[in-house]
């Protein structure tokens, strides 16, 4: 097998969202030429050792290996059951005159086998590599089917066409089987692009997702992944983060004991480790109809960070409030935010009765640790704010932040007061995408340290 | 050392003589890790072999094994090496009539720092450096098996420090410039995956994972290591651990507890599963109250479904 095909194969792995270096594919392919290709479990074990360097690149390293190497196997040994086999139609030799004619009724006048073999070198010949977006494959298969010859074909057709009957009869067995080629060639291109275009396809994808309003984005699949992905970045930041701010003050006693060995002098320093914070998060959550889009990323995302962010509680209201921490801890994200939007949605917030309950259930755990994050569109349906039991809340807690899911020239229109809560809050940002969401939580861990 | 090895089957023969049994991607690792010289990542959950099989490879390699556990706060001066102060006031205690003697026909400061200065070479020498593993790895006179043991405890800062020893197998010291390995060792970092490690680190080494074994690889390994275990009892105990790590259990059993397990029974004279004192052995399949608690339950439904079968 040519290094070029390994390459290749290194592309699309890393298409398929894997993170390879030039150096580790460079060790991939000394692996395989030290073990290999004939033994074919061998070859495959010896790619993953060099290229799978986490256990959650093994599916799609899998998946990319089959695939891949699959259309290898169908391309070598072109009788395979892959394509049906199909029916020349009668070639005529004896009709063609001019060279391109007799190019055209040769390629008619070639088995299954040869026509396979033929689009083969001619796809080899083509850089697939190149392909982006799936609507590009229409323009991959027609090129694939003029390196092949078939525009001398397409020109025979149409000459035949101008003919006698008979002439016009062989025409239409010729568009059949030319048909049937298109599609053979259509089906070539898709399973490059399944290699090559898909990995660029995801990034770009990925780029709309992140910038997609929350109400848009649950048509998409994948969103969970990506929160997933998303929030697994950002936590491992924090975790180093968080680490290297540890270091407290100088440890005057150790540091002593130790210049002892040194005739008093302090070669090494040891310092103390400051205490782990004990900061809590409160989240509350509009999971009325028009928030509960962007209700469901936020704390999917919180949740998911589970491991820098060990206290989060976490409330909703829409008519009723109530906390939701524990559908969080019993069930996976996806389907805990089902369940509290079953249970708690429903239209006609009313955010005083929500700070009155918040105040009258938590007051006791509120302290200067706490923070509180309040995400909604402040929209009252025209009931009185409670703005001053925000106050209150707001001056036991370390800090209240608000997220709102509309854009800022809309915080005050129609039935919204956001105005009148700002005031007490150190933090209000929108937050209608998962670029804003990423940002905010970022921006959170700072706060928090 | 070894320098030549003929196939992967050489090692896996290698393997299983003393008596670690081990899947064929293991083999692999090693000999990839051997023929391209670059070190192996080794992951997977605990008590599955990681360390033996570094034991097992030097072994193998007729090499010296040198070992660095890791946890948090190694730094290099436990790691790589560190100057003997002691050792050095001791000398300067001891010379120092000597030294005053040398320097007493100076006339200027000038001069007697000059002199010392000559001098200074000899306390950051050889015989005050106190090399700790890593160390010893580069400078040992054959080639070694270098074990990180629990890579994944250490800080990551020690992570990114031992990058310069995993590609280029070479440390830069100070006091004493580069040291490169006379030669190249083979090196295995074991993992049981308490943080994600560093990109950096897993782009310079190959990377293997050793999942539980399959019940067959198992039922082969006990019947390396435990060799008067009944055939059927043999059967029976692996299936039922197996049948266990489908469970959903707060530490799972791993083969060092298959094999814990079945030494006990061998001691019992357990004839099946079935016998009386078989369930309140489970501790030592299983390390929390409530695993075993849980097993004990499992255990007779499981034993009827069998015997249905």
């Amino acid at each position: 097998m040519p290094t070029r095909r390994l390459s290749e194969f290194v592309q699309a792995l890393r298409g398929a969202g894997l993170r390879i270096s030039p150096d580790e594919a460079g060790q991939a392919m000394d692996a395989a030429a030290l073990v290999g290709y004939a033994r074919r479990q061998r070859f495959h074990d010896a790619l993953a050792v060099t290229l799978v360097k986490q256990q959650q690149d093994r599916p799609p390293f899998e998946e990319t290996f089959a695939r891949f190497f699959e259309a290898e196997d169908s391309r070598v040994d072109p009788s395979g059951d892959m394509e049906p086999a199909m029916p020349a139609p009668a070639a005529d030799p004896a009709s063609a005159q001019t060279p391109e004619e007799q190019q055209a009724e040769a390629l008619l006048a070639s088995t299954p086998e040869q026509l396979q073999q033929r689009m083969a070198e001619a796809a080899a010949e083509m850089d697939f590599t190149q392909m982006e977006v799936i609507t590009q494959q229409g323009l991959y298969s027609r090129r694939l089917l003029m390196n092949m010859g078939m525009g001398a074909v397409d020109d025979r057709v149409l000459q035949l066409d101008q003919g006698n009957p008979s002439q016009q009869a062989r025409a239409e067995q010729l568009r059949q089987w030319r048909a049937r080629v298109r599609e053979q060639a259509a089906g070539q291109v898709r399973r490059q692009f399944l290699l090559h275009g898909a990995g660029k396809g995801r990034a770009l994808r990925e780029q709309t997702l992140r910038a997609v309003p929350f109400r848009d984005l649950r048509e998409f699949r994948d969103v969970q992944a990506l929160v997933r992905k998303m929030a697994r970045r950002l936590a491992s930041l924090h975790q180093r983060r968080m680490k290297t701010s540890r270091r407290g003050m100088l440890d005057a006693r150790r540091t002593m004991v130790a210049s002892i060995r040194h005739d008093g002098v302090p070669a090494k320093l040891f310092w103390r480790r400051r205490p782990p914070r004990k900061t809590r998060v409160m989240v509350i959550c509009d999971v009325s109809s028009s928030v509960s889009d962007a209700a469901r990323f936020l704390l999917q995302f919180l949740y998911a960070m589970n491991d820098v962010l060990p206290r989060v509680r976490s409330f909703a209201f829409a008519s009723r409030f109530d906390e939701i921490t524990d559908d969080f801890s019993r069930y996976s994200p996806e389907v805990a935010v089902g369940q509290v939007l079953d249970r708690l949605s429903g239209s006609g917030t009313d955010y005083a009765e929500m700070f009155r309950a918040f105040q009258a259930r938590c007051e006791r755990e509120l302290d200067a640790h706490t923070t509180v994050i309040i995400l909604g569109d402040a929209r009252n349906n025209y009931l009185p704010d409670g703005a001053e039991t925000l106050q209150a809340i707001s001056r036991r807690v370390k800090q209240v932040w608000w997220l709102n899911p509309e854009s800022r020239g809309r915080w005050n229109s129609g039935d919204a007061v956001m105005d009148r809560y700002l005031p007490h809050c150190r933090l209000a940002r929108q937050c209608a995408t998962l670029n804003d969401l990423e940002r905010v939580v970022d921006s959170l861990l700072g706060a928090l340290d | 050392m070894k320098t030549r090895i003929d196939s992967v089957e050489e090692i896996t023969r290698s393997f299983a003589g003393q008596g670690y049994i081990c899947s064929e991607q293991i083999a692999l690792a090693i000999y990839l890790a051997a023929q391209l010289h670059k070190p192996v990542l080794v992951e997977g959950p605990p008590g599955v072999g990681k360390t033996e099989l570094a034991k097992a490879a030097a072994a193998f390699l007729e090499a010296p094994l040198i070992r660095l556990q890791c946890y948090e706060g190694l730094d290099e001066s436990r790691a790589l090496y560190e100057w003997k102060y002691g050792k050095q006031l001791l000398y300067t205690q001891l010379l120092r009539d000597k030294l005053g003697g040398m320097l007493a026909d100076t006339d200027s400061l000038e001069a007697s720092m000059e002199r010392l200065g000559d001098l200074g070479e000899a306390f950051y020498s050889d015989t005050f450096l106190e090399p700790r593993p890593l160390l010893h790895a580069l400078r040992s006179d054959e080639p070694a098996v270098l074990l990180i043991d629990e890579i994944d405890k250490a800080d990551q800062e020690f992570e990114a420090f031992l990058l310069e020893l995993l590609s280029d197998f070479q440390i830069s010291i100070p006091e004493l410039g580069t040291v490169k390995a006379k030669h190249q060792p083979l090196v295995l970092l074991t993992s049981n995956d308490q943080r994600e490690l560093s990109d950096a680190l897993k782009r310079r080494c190959l990377h293997l994972y050793i999942p539980y074994p399959a019940a067959e690889l198992e039922a082969q390994i006990v019947a390396t290591r435990v060799p008067d275990l009944d055939a059927r009892l043999r059967e029976q105990l692996v299936a039922f651990i197996q049948h266990l790590r489908e469970q959903d259990m707060k530490k799972l059993p791993a083969i060092s507890e298959t094999l814990d397990w079945a030494r006990a029974l061998v001691l019992l004279h357990a004839d099946s599963l079935e016998h009386a004192q078989v369930a309140d052995t489970l501790n030592l399949v299983l390390k929390t109250e409530q695993d075993v608690t849980l097993a004990r339950e499992l255990l007779p439904a499981w034993l009827r479904k069998l015997g249905k079968r």
